[in-house]
């Protein structure tokens, strides 16, 4: 059998193996510079993801928003979920057609070992938001101070932003608003219009608050009128709201001293808001 | 071309039985409109949707009508590309067809957003990060390359007679089709499958979130596309009684489409195996076992998605027992249909139906999703496939979409 096997002669002229050795060497040249050297996407983009947050932050207005949750102090009251409805006029679906939750949530939970706990849950305004990479319009974006924000007048009503969300933060307008908001006055008062019809909505970390406080010269997180109604009416002090860039603002400092978690970290979202755990652990 | 005006003529004569059919589309069609102008005036409120499933029949329907219109890109490029020219014969008829489907999906869109009045927002304002953003873009950009592609065959319809710059307008423009066959072929091919990549990117929800998602929505959409194109033309010729694409044209495409099936049917076992045995992960299990528990998932899955969608198809079109029989073909690619059908609903409604779970501790969890199409949303669906049917027909009578002799 072998004797009768051909014989495959390799002719290599030395054109052929300039232009061979050629390739081959430019490729090698070539790969190494687009991997690791300066013309390579992939070193930027490695370096953007390293630097994400911090850079996000350096470069913008100084501040970013953060809440720090004390699931040890929580007792379930739903004021937080009252006040936020109230002033941001959040609908509250009266025949509970479909599961419509406020912009803010309170549950009950459970830690492992079986001890009660009650979670609440704004919008956590990540840093890395799945929300505003799916947007097709720019309808909802990051404003400089790292809030998540919508431009209703932009919004198209496609949804993927609600489907994208980890944490199911958000809302549709399925309806024209026409409803009377139970929660007015008792809870507060309106401060931002209802939404239209057709377009996405969500926890804003009441901006229209922080804007206007700080013009004002207050600091949110300390004086009042700077500060979302939800850590305001909090009546055992469970919310605490500040910017996460000043150490020494009531946050960091909470962030700095107590163990705290953030939801589903493992999905690189970088939430602003921060939990402490109870003290039996989760 | 004296005998072909007499025939196209007698075209225009009007059975009973074309009465009554175009009286069931006219029916459909009207049903649609009613249906449309209802969840214009009330908002998606009247539709089934929710919060925890914000999509429904409508994107299915988008979903599939993209993918069965795949025909047109894939045969131009067989044609355009790898040189077969004799598949020339069909292309205007896929072209047409995909067309049809394209357009098809935007309608339902329309529908389907909230703000119909700002369905131009992604050409303005670009999110270049979206992959939802680069779908409008692809789907917008890849119906304007089909209408170019198309336009020299409405102007050839009798009507243009009068104006004859358009025909030559048109001519010049035909002279161009392999390079917008290779632009339709880029395009579609970004598209089609960042629309699975549109479910597959979304890592909150565990059972879209893989890199098979893109690979499997192209490769379905590349095998039961052509399919489609070839059962239409077996059904035209039933019916207008004219044999115009020769059959084993049509029988090379279905072998095309089984052979694709089957790929897809392979991809699609070892998506299975990796992400629900090998690979599998608790969130996985617990979203799967849930999707069982709660809905038909699994009979859906196996009896729609494998064996009406992929086993029997592949059968029918590629053994010679089955594909030399026109009839045959053509319930094949009903099935397989029904099949790409079903994956859509399953993939959208199925993984929305899974609810997220973010709390830090054991017990609180989203309700599963509920969701089942509501009467508006039926009714726009049955107008979406009246509008298909009326288009079809009124091409088959109305446009030259089987002469193209003049051209090659």
């Amino acid at each position: 059998m072998s004797k009768k096997k051909t014989k495959i002669k390799l002719e290599l002229s030395r054109r052929d193996f300039l232009i061979v050795g050629g390739t081959a060497a430019g490729s090698v040249v070539a790969a190494q510079l687009l991997t690791t050297g300066p013309l390579s996407p992939f070193a930027s983009f490695k370096q953007e993801q390293v630097e994400g947050i911090e850079e996000a932050t350096q470069h913008a207005s100084g501040h970013r928003w953060g809440m720090v949750i004390n699931l040890d102090k929580c007792i379930g009251c739903e004021y937080c979920l009252r006040a936020c409805s109230a002033t941001n006029d959040v609908w509250v679906d009266p025949e509970l057609k479909r599961p419509e939750k406020p912009w803010n949530i309170v549950v009950e939970d459970k830690t492992s070992i079986g001890t009660p706990f009650f979670f609440s849950r704004p919008c956590l305004h990540c840093g890395d938001a799945p929300c505003v990479e799916v947007c097709p319009v720019q309808a909802t974006y990051h404003r400089e101070d790292g809030l998540v924000v919508m431009n209703y007048g932009r919004c198209i009503g496609c949804r993927y932003c609600e489907i994208a969300c980890p944490y199911d933060a958000r809302k549709f307008n399925w309806q024209a608003r026409t409803d009377i908001n139970p929660y007015i006055p008792t809870w507060g008062i309106a401060e931002v219009d209802r939404r239209p019809r057709g377009v996405v909505e969500k926890c804003t970390f009441c901006i229209h608050r922080i804007d206007a406080g700080l013009k004002g010269g207050f600091t949110p997180g300390e004086d009042r009128e700077a500060t979302p109604a939800c850590v305001n009416v909090c009546p055992v002090g469970a919310r605490v709201f500040g910017d996460l860039n000043d150490p020494d603002s009531m946050v960091s400092q909470a962030v700095t001293t107590e163990t705290t978690i953030r939801l589903r970290e493992e999905l690189g979202t970088e939430p602003s808001v921060y939990y402490v755990i109870p003290k039996e652990g989760i | 071309m004296a005998t072909r005006t007499l025939g196209e003529r007698k075209l225009f004569s009007f059975s009973p039985a074309l009465l009554a059919w175009l009286g069931l589309l006219g029916l459909c069609i009207v049903i649609g409109l009613v249906s449309a102008f209802q969840v214009f005036w009330n908002g998606l409120y009247i539709t089934n949707m929710s919060d925890s499933v914000p999509w429904g029949l409508w994107i299915t329907i988008d979903l599939s009508s993209i993918a069965l219109g795949a025909g047109a890109f894939t045969l131009s490029a067989v044609v355009y590309l790898f040189g077969l020219k004799r598949f020339q014969s069909i292309i205007r008829l896929a072209v047409f067809v995909g067309f049809i489907g394209y357009t098809s999906a935007l309608l339902t869109l329309i529908m389907d957003i909230g703000r119909p009045d700002r369905f131009w927002h992604p050409w303005v304002y670009w999110n270049i990060h979206s992959v939802l953003w680069e779908v409008t873009m692809c789907i917008t950009i890849y119906l304007a390359i089909m209408l170019v592609e198309f336009a020299p065959v409405i102007a050839e319809s009798r009507f243009f007679n009068r104006y004859n710059w358009i025909r030559t307008a048109a001519k010049y423009l035909h002279k161009a089709a392999p390079v917008l066959a290779l632009l339709g072929l880029a395009i579609s091919l970004l598209h089609q499958s960042s629309l699975g990549a549109t479910y597959g990117i979304v890592k909150s929800r565990p059972i879209w979130f893989k890199p098979s998602m893109p690979i499997m929505f192209i490769l379905s959409a590349v095998a039961v596309g052509p399919s489609l194109t070839m059962a239409i033309a077996y059904v035209v010729e039933w019916v207008t009684g004219k044999k115009s694409i020769p059959n084993e044209i049509l029988r090379a495409i279905a072998r095309f489409s089984g052979f694709g099936i089957m790929v897809y049917g392979y991809i699609r076992f070892w998506d299975l195996a990796a992400v629900t045995y090998y690979g599998r992960t608790p969130s996985v299990s617990e979203s799967f076992n849930l999707l069982n528990q709660q809905t038909p998932y699994n009979f859906s899955f196996w009896v729609f998605e494998i064996i009406l969608g992929v086993v029997l198809p592949a059968i029918l079109f590629l053994t010679p027992r089955f594909n030399r029989n026109p009839g045959y073909l053509v319930i094949g690619t009903i099935f397989a249909m029904i099949g790409i059908l079903i994956n859509r609903w399953n993939v959208t409604v199925g993984g929305l139906f899974v609810p997220l779970s973010y709390s830090p501790g054991t017990l609180y969890q989203l309700a599963p999703g509920k969701y089942f199409p509501g009467l508006p949303e039926w009714g726009v669906a049955v107008g979406i496939i009246g509008y298909a049917l009326t288009m079809l027909t009124l091409g088959v009578r109305y446009l030259p979409l089987f002469g193209n002799e003049e051209h090659s």
